[in-house]
């Protein structure tokens, strides 16, 4: 079992406050400055709970593809792998799309875009998001 | 409302076991952070995961929620703050799965009372897009406590 916290403090009203993610216990990031400004208008260098979702999901899906190739005996050199996530206001979150440009020795197209699949059915923050209504992976070889 | 659309990237270089990936904050450049398998489900040192990314976004989806909550009330607050714990777990048949996500606020807000802010971290938890997903596979709980202010 592994459990990972987050802090934060916010200042004020929703409109007006702003708010700041303190710390995390890994100590990898933070301080870092949220507004609801920066969530839903420009993000003027501050970050959102959706990016926030999207840097995971980016993570996880990158270990679960690595992991999933490796079994196969074809282990990656490099995958670069980009998500974004779409936030509706008063909706919801909406969509995450996964983009992997991978180099992976030994492998032909079709392996490899069965791996990228089972990665996003597979992984644990894909699970997580199983109520978010389009989860998309567009995969490739470089 | 337009749809916002924000993005974050990962480089991973290597298998997953022993490789390690930065993961970046793509829409803003206002992270660039390390991870491995390691930091997640082993030893931290210093290094993030995507569980505990996903806590940082829940607490700030609930102390954003809570807060407009709080202020539709009556009772805007002075100052919150939130701890969010991600739990992953092996999950027979499933492998890891994401199965708990724990809320904990503490909020300074003038003239309020403690009926005042259970009903809004309720509210709070019912209107934030984050708890709604994630309580379709997991389970959300949520505590909230009162504390005095400066004075």
């Amino acid at each position: 079992m592994a459990d990972r916290t987050a802090h934060v403090i916010w200042s004020g009203s929703l409109m007006e406050g702003a708010g700041t993610i303190t710390s995390v216990d890994s100590g990898a990031f933070g301080p870092l400055d949220v507004t609801w400004a920066a969530r839903t208008e420009d993000s003027d260098g501050r970050t959102s709970p959706e990016e926030l979702i999207a840097a995971a999901h980016a993570a996880c899906f990158s270990m679960a593809l690595s992991h999933g190739l490796a079994q196969a005996g074809t282990p990656p050199e490099k995958l670069d792998v980009d998500a974004t996530v779409t936030f509706v206001p008063g909706t919801g979150i909406t969509k995450s799309a996964l983009t992997v440009r991978a180099v992976v020795p030994g492998i032909d197209e079709p392996a490899f875009l069965h791996a990228a699949q089972a990665a996003v059915e597979n992984c644990p923050v894909s699970q997580a998001l199983a109520a978010v209504p389009e989860i998309t992976v567009d995969a490739s070889l470089v | 409302m337009p749809r916002i659309v924000r993005e974050a990237e990962i480089d991973w270089e290597g298998t997953t076991a022993r490789g390690a990936g930065v993961v970046r904050a793509a829409s803003t450049g206002s992270f660039e952070l390390s991870a491995t398998i390691a930091s997640r489900i082993e030893v931290i040192e210093g290094k993030t995961s995507p569980e505990e990314l996903l806590a940082a976004a829940h607490a700030t989806c609930f102390v954003t929620s809570l807060g407009s909550e709080l202020a539709r009330l009556g009772n805007p607050p002075e100052r919150m703050h939130v701890r969010c714990t991600i739990t992953m777990d092996e999950v027979e048949a499933a492998g890891h799965r994401i199965v708990a996500s724990h809320i904990a606020a503490r909020a300074v807000v003038p003239g309020a009372d403690d009926a005042t802010l259970a009903a809004a971290a309720e509210a709070a938890d019912a209107g934030c897009p984050f708890s709604a997903l994630i309580r379709a596979t997991a389970t959300v709980s949520v505590e909230a406590v009162l504390e005095g202010g400066d004075s």
